[in-house]
């Protein structure tokens, strides 16, 4: 056994983030770690990469027993991470970001020459292939990834930490990711892979640690078991069924003609979109993300200014009015980034969740205090959104339970119209078992629901009609009932 | 409970630099050859030693109070309004001049002095703001700069068109403001004047203001997170337009409560030289623009102020002894600022 972690428990305080935990790597595996939001898969993987020391339990690399007190000790062990938010440096090059700290040098000069070299060489040896001259701000996120790993490897690590490694890239680059994944293993590696995605974790790993509320809930061969399984396990009850009611299409809420928005050179951000979303229904948009959605959303809510065309919301032209009307009008938000747009994280729970109601919960100015704690503890309590009290400022709150907040604000707005943005991004499967029913909830009660995902698997779940953009246009329109990955994904491309 | 830790945290950093300042001035006092107790002895009766001293502690106080709140107003909405020099000068000269050349009972001439006094600061700020809406000119720049041209230009109206020529020292001033329009004393033969109290309120009505208005409500969360705010229907601009124009009226209230309860005219220089402007921004950043919390830090400045001269009076230390902890106590409090910046930027990092 390569590795092999023992009863690791750790506690802050009277809180268990991990107990008696059990882990172990065979060399050459992938071995996959799962659970829900705070069930401790972090925590776990910060004591082995040394950035926390465990309460109690030991740590066997190699047979040999170590206490890892800060992650250099952990790469010396030849153990590497690779952390959700990469951790790149954007203005400098492919190989000075691979070579930092092991810089190659002819006396006190650091050789460019010799580090675009030693970035070729291990690029091509691990079928990793970059071009070390090009500079880190202009690679996409799955060429960064890349970039981490390599550096990584650089390191010298036969035991890769992968954290959510594809929660930010396209349905291709993941694939290409799961395939690079497998030929290191093959010549040696092993990986540890956190993720949310049961269905690459069942495509790629060779076994399966599941863990819940910090304690081991199972470990299993990923050949003996099946996503229903993982998710039990996981949630530790069956996952309901979302019942889908046939769709009974009202009338028309709202309506997008030829929306533009002007690029910097030339080529439109958004161009002439056109679309309509009914009431009743929910319109999913698909699509690589950076080809225009955020830019619709913008545009639609009145938070970008439009260059031609217009948006109808109820009949009544928005364009160019101010959010505050157009939310007036009948549109609540739920926003494509949270931490950007969705909250202010120095707030407490409590006065995140007032966000576009302060207008109704006041009386001459004076906000109604026990009211709004009222409408905010029943959220809390309705969507389970773990918090220390209302009183808690939002940075305290893991994100899935943030995103919880979030949609219950918009969805307590009671508009007939409502965007939601990947509302389940970084969500574990309880959460988004719970505002998936809630988006279908709202569309049985009449709701109109504009949903952007790049999540496929969302999109065919919930969507009555799906539109893929691809670089500011809508290339195509499917029926959701029918609509397969594999066309969706070609559309994506531009295909 | 968690309430309460909140608290006990929040001051711990502002008093940890109050105890460090005072530890700096006093290697500074022993340096200079005093006792260090008798010279802190006498600081503590300078500002606080007896009725007299008190009131003169508060009075001294009262402007610092005003700007500090005005700038605690701006820092929550999340700008940097470093003009209230400028703000509190424009201010002061609009209500000398409404004092002196407005018709009418006294009565009404004092409350339209104080509101020009409210208004010009006000203007002077949200012209700032305009600035930076319209043309996005750097406010924290913009603010600074405008300081000057105030000032100079309160100094040429009374060193030129509306100068005293009635005595016979030719001083840039204007002429004094009839009696009867004086802000009343608090106590008969001190100096602590009807300002304070506008003070006093002006914290309390800030502090309900921010934690219970609708308004205060978006300040905050637009200083919290401008994105979430406009996302949240909340207009910048107006918002930003607004909370400036507060910001410089209280700056400009300052001013017209020196120049109506103290002064009794413009005398150029006057307000610039105690530095009130300063020390109302270093009372701001000491209470993490708290209302409550400003005008206390305003009135422990105040303290160390009179409370040096008491030093000199009465020692051989010197006055800059207080300078010294003041500076001190500035760089204990950037060094939170910039702590906590860069915790901010490791977080947006990792």
């Amino acid at each position: 056994m390569l590795l092999q972690m023992n009863k690791i428990t750790k506690s802050y305080g009277a809180l268990k983030a991990n107990s008696e935990v059990d882990f172990s790597l065979r060399k050459g595996e992938i071995h996959a770690l799962v659970g829900e939001n705070g069930a401790g898969k972090t925590t776990l993987m910060r004591i082995l990469y040394g950035m926390e020391t465990p309460t109690s339990g030991s740590i066997v690399v190699n047979g040999k027993q170590v206490a890892f007190h800060s992650p250099s000790d952990a790469i010396n062990s030849k153990i590497g991470m690779v952390h959700q938010h990469f951790m790149l440096f954007p203005t400098f090059t492919i190989s000075e970001n691979i070579v930092i700290g092991r810089e190659p040098a002819k006396t006190a000069r650091f050789d460019r020459k010799q580090a675009a070299l030693i970035t070729e060489q291990l690029g091509t040896s691990y079928g990793m292939p970059v071009d070390p001259w090009k500079k880190v701000e202009d690679c996409s996120l799955g060429l960064q990834q890349r970039v981490e790993i390599l550096k990584v490897l650089h390191q010298g690590a036969e035991i890769i930490i992968l954290d959510e490694p594809t929660a930010v890239l396209t349905p291709l680059e993941v694939k290409e990711l799961l395939i690079a994944i497998k030929r290191l293993a093959a010549q040696g590696k092993s990986f540890i892979l956190i993720s949310h995605k049961l269905q690459e974790i069942m495509d790629v790993a060779d076994r399966i640690t599941v863990l819940r509320d910090g304690k081991l809930s199972g470990m299993v061969n990923a050949a003996d078991t099946s996503i229903e399984e993982l998710s039990r396990m996981m949630v530790g009850r069956e996952l309901l069924d979302l019942h889908k009611e046939a769709p009974a299409r009202g009338e028309k809420v709202l309506e997008a003609v030829q929306l533009t928005i002007k690029g910097e050179h030339g080529k439109p951000k958004l161009d002439q979109v056109s679309l309509s979303v009914h009431a009743g229904e929910i319109v999913g948009i698909a699509g690589i993300s950076g080809n225009g959605q955020s830019e619709l959303l913008q545009a639609i809510s009145g938070l970008a200014p439009v260059d031609s065309g217009k948006a109808l919301l109820r009949g009544r032209d928005v364009t160019g009015k101010s959010v505050r009307s157009i939310r007036e009008q009948g549109l609540a938000h739920i926003p494509e980034d949270r931490y950007q747009w969705g909250v202010a994280k120095d707030a407490t729970v409590l006065e995140n969740g007032l966000m576009g109601h302060a207008r109704r919960y006041q009386r001459g100015g004076v906000l109604r205090g026990a009211a709004i704690r009222q409408l905010v503890s029943g959220w809390v309590e309705h969507f389970g959104i773990k918090t220390g009290s209302i009183h808690t400022k939002a940075q305290y709150l893991s994100g899935g339970n943030l995103q919880k907040l979030i949609v219950a604000r918009e969805l307590a707005q009671e508009t007939p119209f409502l965007i939601a943005a990947e509302p389940t991004r970084g969500v574990d499967i309880g959460a988004m078992e719970i505002i998936h029913g809630e988006l279908l909830k709202r569309r049985a009660d009449g709701g109109a629901i504009l949903l952007v995902s790049s999540e496929l698997t969302e999109i065919l779940k919930l969507s009555d009609r799906v539109l893929v953009m691809n670089e500011g246009r809508i290339v195509g329109e499917l029926p959701g009932l029918t609509a397969t990955e594999e066309e969706i994904s070609l559309l994506m491309a531009g295909g | 409970m968690d309430k309460l830790k909140g608290i006990l945290r929040a001051l711990l950093q502002p008093l940890l630099a109050i105890v460090v300042g005072l530890g700096a001035g006093a290697i500074a006092i022993a340096i200079v050859g005093g006792s260090v107790t008798e010279t802190y002895a006498e600081m503590w009766k300078g500002a606080f030693g007896s009725f007299y001293f008190f009131t003169n502690t508060l009075s001294r106080a009262t402007p610092i109070m005003l700007i500090g709140l005005g700038v605690a107003l701006a820092f929550r909405a999340g700008f940097f309004n470093m003009g209230s020099e400028g703000q509190m000068v424009l201010g002061a000269l609009s209500a000398a001049v409404t004092a002196i050349y407005l018709p009418g009972p006294a009565w009404f001439k004092l409350v339209a002095a104080l509101l020009a006094g409210v208004i010009a600061g006000g203007l002077w700020s949200a012209f700032a703001g305009w600035l930076d809406a319209r043309f996005r000119m750097n406010l924290l720049i913009t603010t600074l700069l405008l300081n000057y041209i105030a000032s100079l230009f309160a100094g040429y109206v009374v060193s030129y068109p509306l100068m005293d020529r009635s005595g016979s020292a030719a001083m840039a001033q204007t002429v004094m403001v009839d009696k009867s329009v004086w802000l009343p004393k608090l106590f008969q033969g001190m100096s602590l004047h009807a300002g304070f109290l506008f003070a006093l309120i002006g914290a309390i009505a800030l502090a309900w203001f921010m934690r219970y208005m609708v308004k205060g409500y978006e300040i905050r969360m637009m200083g919290g997170n401008p994105l979430f705010a406009s996302y949240g229907g909340v207009n910048r601009g107006r918002l930003m337009l607004y909370s400036m124009f507060v910001s410089g009226g209280f700056a400009g209230l300052a001013g017209a409560g020196e120049v109506l309860g103290t002064q009794y005219r413009y005398l150029d220089g006057a307000l610039t030289s105690p530095g009130y402007a300063w020390s109302g921004i270093m009372a701001t950043l000491l209470a993490g623009s708290n209302p409550l919390g400003t005008a206390l830090a305003a009135i422990l400045l105040a303290a160390l102020q009179t409370g040096g001269m008491g030093v000199e009076r009465n020692t051989d230390v010197p006055l800059e002894v207080s300078s010294i902890i003041q500076a001190v106590l500035i760089l204990f409090i950037s060094a939170k600022f910039t702590y906590s910046f860069f915790k901010k930027k490791k977080k947006a990092g990792a």
